[in-house]
Order: C-alpha cells, then structure tokens, then sequence
C-alpha cells in the first residue's frame, strides 16, 4: 500500500475495485459515525500507519460551495485515528491562491478539526524529490513532489463532486494535481496546463496513485466548475479502494459517461477499473441517486 | 514550544517567544521575527519554508530581505553574509536560480534573488547576471507562432487577453501570469535603465501592459485570469499587492487607483497573516493608512509552521526602515 512502491499495474490485473455510495443530507448532520461505518467496511490496513489526507482546497470559500467542506475533512480524520492511524495529516497545494492560510480561514477548518499545526502540510511549500515519470503520458519526465506525499503509508484523495471547464470534471484523479507543489510550478501550476491537461492526470496519479478515495458529494458544484460554477446538491458521499472506479460512479451518479471523460478513459487501462463490471457497488444503488450535474456545452459529449 | 523536525522523523523541541496579541509595539515585534529567522537559518545559509527543511532560494530571499531591514544590522551580519554566500553558490553560470537544488531549469525565483541581491553592492554584478537571463526568458504563449495559431482557432468562450502584452510565467516556456511578471518588474526596479540589458525597456513596458490587461473588470488580480468562460474573475490579496507594487513607479492610470481602492476595501476581511503583510506594505508604499497593528496576533510557533517567508513578510511590514519591496511612502 506504500505509495513510494509506485510499480504500475495494468488494469486487467487488478482485482475487483469496490466502491459504497452512502447518502448524507447535510454538512450539519452526524458524519462521523457514517465515515467511520464507511471505512470499516474496507478494512483498510492504516493501524499504526501514517496516513495523508489530500481534501480539495481550490480557493477563499466562505460559502462551502468549491472546497471539500471541513466537516468531512474532519470526520475523516477523526475516522482514521479511531481505525488505529498513528497521526492522520491533512495536506494541499491549492492551485490558484499561494495563501493557504487564507483558505483554511476561509472554510473554517479550525473550527472542525482544531488546530492542526504540524498535522497540516502546505504541498505547496514542502520539501520536494525528484519522481521521474515512468508512464509518460504526458511529455513530462519528471516532477518534483512533496515529500510528505512520497513518505506517507496511506494516501486518501478527497474531492468535492464538481463538473470542471477544462477537464470535464475534477474527482479523485483530477484532485492529485494538488500534490504538485506552486514553489516549484507555481501558482496555477500551468506547467501541468501546457503538457496537457488529461495526460497530466495519469502521469501524476501513476506517480503517486491514492490508495482510498472519499469524494464529498453532499453538495457539489455543477457548469463552469471548478470554482465559478453553480453550487448543486446531491447527498452523498462516495467511498472506494479504487480511484478510477470512485470516479467513474461519481461520474455515473451525476448522469455522465466516465468512456467520454479523456483521461478517465486511458486511466480505466491502466491506473483503476472503468468497467461496471469491475466494480463491486455497495451501499445506495447507482439509480437510487443519480443526480444529473449541467455541464458546459464544450462537455455535451459527456451526459450519458 | 514548536517541535521540529521532518513530519515522520525525530523531533527536536525548541522554544520561540509568543507575540503577545496586541501587547507587543511593531519594533520588538519585527525584532522578534528576526531573531527567529536567524535561530532558523540552515548551516547552508540557506533557509527552507519551514524550519528543519531543505534550504530553497524564496525563502531564503524573503528572510535576507527581512535581516537587511534590520536596524541593529551588525546583530544579523553573520546570517547576512552566510545568505548570499548560499544564494551565489545556487546561482546557475546561465545566470538564473531554480526553485529546488534539484531542479536543472531556471524560475520565477529568479526575480525574486536578482531583487535582494541587488540590495548589496558586493552581489550586485550577480544580480545583473539574472536579470539579463530574465530579459531572454519569454514566454511561450505569446510568441509569434503561437498568437498566429490562436488566430486560426479563436475560441471566445475561454479568456479574453490580449497577447501582445508578454510577462513571464512561474516556469520557463509557459504562460505569463501576474505574480512572475511583478517579480521581475520589481528586480529591475532596482537598477537604474543604463545597467539593465538592452531588451529590459521594452520588456517592461509590455509588462505593464500585460499587468493592466490582466487586471480584474472591478480592480484588483487574481493570477492572471480576469474572465474565463464569460465570468469575472475574483482579484486576489497577494496577486494584488504584487502587481500594485510592480505598478508603484508607472505613471499614474485609474486601474492602478480602482486597484488600490479594492485593496483598501479588502483589508479589514483579511485574516491570514502572510497576506495581511504584504497587503500592509503596499498600502504603505502608496501612502495609505494600514492596520500594521493587526499583525500582532499569533506566536511565532504558529507562524513558523506557515513559513518562513510569512514571519519574513511580517518582519518587513512592520519595519519603518525596510528598503525592498518597497519604502514607506512610495519612493523608491
């Protein structure tokens, strides 16, 4: 599970991926019991593990409408230590603000996980190795990464449910562009933007593949996201061992086709399981919930 | 008591004095800042963004900004001098700074070191090697074969530049973005027009041009983003401050005053430190009130976990004397 391994496993060799959608209404309700439940029923190995928490933090969000919202980040965290975690971290490099203290005030998360300190790393700003890029996907070599991301034992991609404008939509894979650090890249981190949006995705998921997802689909972001665009509730929250398979039911549940979302596609050969009948669905049916998500005209090739 | 120390290795516990909320004037305040980046400095004479880290070049520029504004400089002469001994050692022969030991290309961090060592006439030759890289480095999204292709595949849903203008980008080979271009304009600030490369007059007019032509529809930037998909972009603390002081000696013009005032309308909602620094310099720069007192809030355990350039930040903003980026007052 140690994502230094970073050895690349075709799909077709990888087991069956399970993902459980659970309904949650509100940020206001009990969610660490759900979380808690959620995770037991993977059995994930993190007991005296140091576990990372990579939630998506994109901008000031007063309104809890673009970021994954605290209280999950939280519950998550709480989550983890009581499954026997030896120290849960949280970390991001948001992509357009180099002030991340200013987004943490922003959403508050003080309020719902106490003061981190040292629990919390800025990716942006943390000490960085040399990974060199053994898919090349994109034309990119290699990437500098944040050491905390190369170290840790356990890695938990947790994006909010939200259509994108460049990508189609941003989930567990699209959030990983958070671990590339703005001190190196900069503030986009438009090196990513010119070797390619989609292929960029699989170099740094290949590098640094998340072995948990938890997408935050209580109230997502549907149109112009992922930061201008319209706030959409759909309840849930999305858990899985499988990044691709996380993203593609995320993709189904908001009525869109994960085969037409570029870099799902190829990352459904080679990083995670695409096909429905790879991933084992638990908890609520995919037609119980699916919420279907507006997307802009340049993505019409997406609803299903 | 901070503990110190890689985030899965030994910890080391050190003591740092608390700044106390509102109990402490911005003079001891600053001083304090300083003695704690001097307890901070690596044996490299390098600094890295948190403390036990790697030494990198923005950090290390940030506090030797900071120990050069000092007062009681002779206090700071040993820190000083390691300093630029680690940032002459880290300049690469083609004249720039990379953003990471490791990292064989030249970045935005070049700006950054050209501008503090331009700050002491004995590294003032190697700053001028910089900025000449500088004035060679363009962006390649405004280069003629690509603004002819955009041409051909106008797409006017998407952004609305106007890629004429040509700043710099974070990397080599990219796009232009506010912050960089600041950066850079602020480095050549430094030197009067006669020491800078040939190309350094019109590099940075088309700077100020792209500034302008990035700014936010209501003032203020954000990275460089004004109106993507039909929607205003959201200015931005740091972005604006950056550009405001790259703007600071450019003749007057109302997007410079529309920024300004969006800054001055912003600042009482600031509530991170970093950028309610660099927000207090600027204000000061161009003559406006500032809450300077506000910056005596956390301790600088908290701080440090923030990084080393935000406690830097501090330090500068709460210095009367500090000479980059910019004087009190608005002359340079």
């Amino acid at each position: 599970m140690n994502i230094r391994n970073r050895q690349l496993i075709p799909s077709f060799q990888r087991p069956v991926s399970r993902v459980l959608i659970r309904r949650a209404a509100s940020y206001q309700q009990e969610l660490g019991e759900l979380i808690l439940e959620s995770l037991r029923e993977f059995k994930l190995p993190v007991q005296d593990k140091t576990v990372l928490l990579k939630p998506n933090l994109v901008g000031l969000d007063p309104l809890g409408v673009m970021n994954t919202h605290p209280a999950v980040i939280a519950a998550t965290r709480e989550s983890f230590l009581r499954l026997g975690a030896a120290r849960v971290l949280v970390g991001d490099g948001p992509a357009m603000d180099r002030d991340t203290q200013a987004i943490l005030e922003s959403v508050r998360l003080r309020e719902f996980t106490g003061n981190l300190m040292r629990d919390f790393c800025d990716l942006n700003l943390d000490d960085v190795e040399k990974v060199i890029l053994e898919t090349r996907a994109s034309r990119l070599k290699e990437l500098f990464l944040p050491k905390t991301v190369l170290g840790v034992d356990f890695l938990v991609s947790m994006p909010k449910l939200k259509t994108h404008h460049w990508a189609g939509v941003t989930l567990s894979l699209k959030n990983m562009f958070g671990i590339v650090p703005g001190s190196c890249y900069g503030w986009p981190k438009n090196v990513l933007h010119w070797a390619g949006i989609d292929r960029s995705i699989l170099d740094i998921n290949a590098a640094a593949r998340p072995d948990f997802a938890i997408v935050d689909g209580i109230l997502g972001m549907e149109g112009n996201g992922p930061i201008q665009g319209t706030p959409k509730a759909a309840g849930l929250v999305l858990f899985g061992d499988d990044p691709v398979a996380v993203d593609a039911t995320a993709c189904r549940v908001m009525g869109l086709l994960p085969e037409k979302v570029t870099y799902l596609a190829r990352a459904g050969t080679m990083l995670g399981h695409l096909d429905p009948a790879k991933i084992q669905q638990l908890g609520e049916s995919l037609d119980s919930v699916r919420t279907p998500f507006a997307v802009l005209p340049e993505f019409r090739r997406l609803v299903g | 008591m901070i503990a110190s120390g890689d985030s899965h290795g030994k910890f080391v516990t050190k003591t740092y004095p608390r700044l106390m909320k509102g109990a402490m004037d911005a003079g001891l305040c600053a001083d304090t800042c300083l003695a704690v980046l001097r307890e901070e400095q690596n044996d490299d004479g390098g600094w890295g963004y948190h403390n036990e880290s790697q030494s990198r070049v923005e950090p290390t520029c940030w506090a030797l900004c900071a120990l050069s504004a000092a007062q009681n400089r002779s206090d700071y002469a040993l820190a000083l001098s390691r300093a630029q001994r680690y940032l002459l050692a880290s300049q690469q022969k083609e004249g720039f700074w990379t953003a990471s030991p490791e990292m064989k290309t030249g970045n935005w961090v070049t700006s950054l070191a050209c501008a503090v060592l331009s700050l002491h006439v004995e590294t003032q030759r190697a700053a001028l090697a910089g900025l000449a890289w500088l004035c060679q480095d363009y962006p390649l999204d405004s280069s003629p074969w690509r603004r002819f292709l955009r041409r051909l595949r106008p797409n006017p849903n998407t952004s609305l530049h106007d890629d004429s203008y040509r700043g710099w980008g974070w990397t080599p080979q990219t796009s232009s973005w506010v912050e960089p271009t600041a950066f850079a304009l602020l480095a050549m600030q430094q030197f009067p027009a006669e020491h800078l490369p040939v190309a350094a007059s019109r590099r940075r007019m088309l700077a100020v041009g792209l500034l302008y032509d990035r700014m936010c529809p209501g003032g203020g930037w954000n990275c460089g983003n004004p109106r993507v998909y039909g929607v205003d972009g959201e200015p931005l603390v740091l972005p604006t401050c950056w550009a405001l002081l790259a703007l600071r000696m450019s003749p007057e013009h109302e997007n410079k005053s529309l920024s300004l005032a969006w800054l001055e309308a912003e600042i009482s909602k600031i509530q991170s430190p970093a950028s309610l620094a660099v927000a207090t310099m600027c204000l000061q720069a161009y003559g406006k009130a500032s809450p300077a007192g506000r910056l005596n809030l956390e301790d600088c355990e908290e701080l440090l976990c923030k990084g080393v350039h935000v406690l830097a930040w501090i330090s500068l903003a709460l210095n009367a004397h500090r000479v980059w980026p910019a004087r009190i007052g608005g002359t340079t």
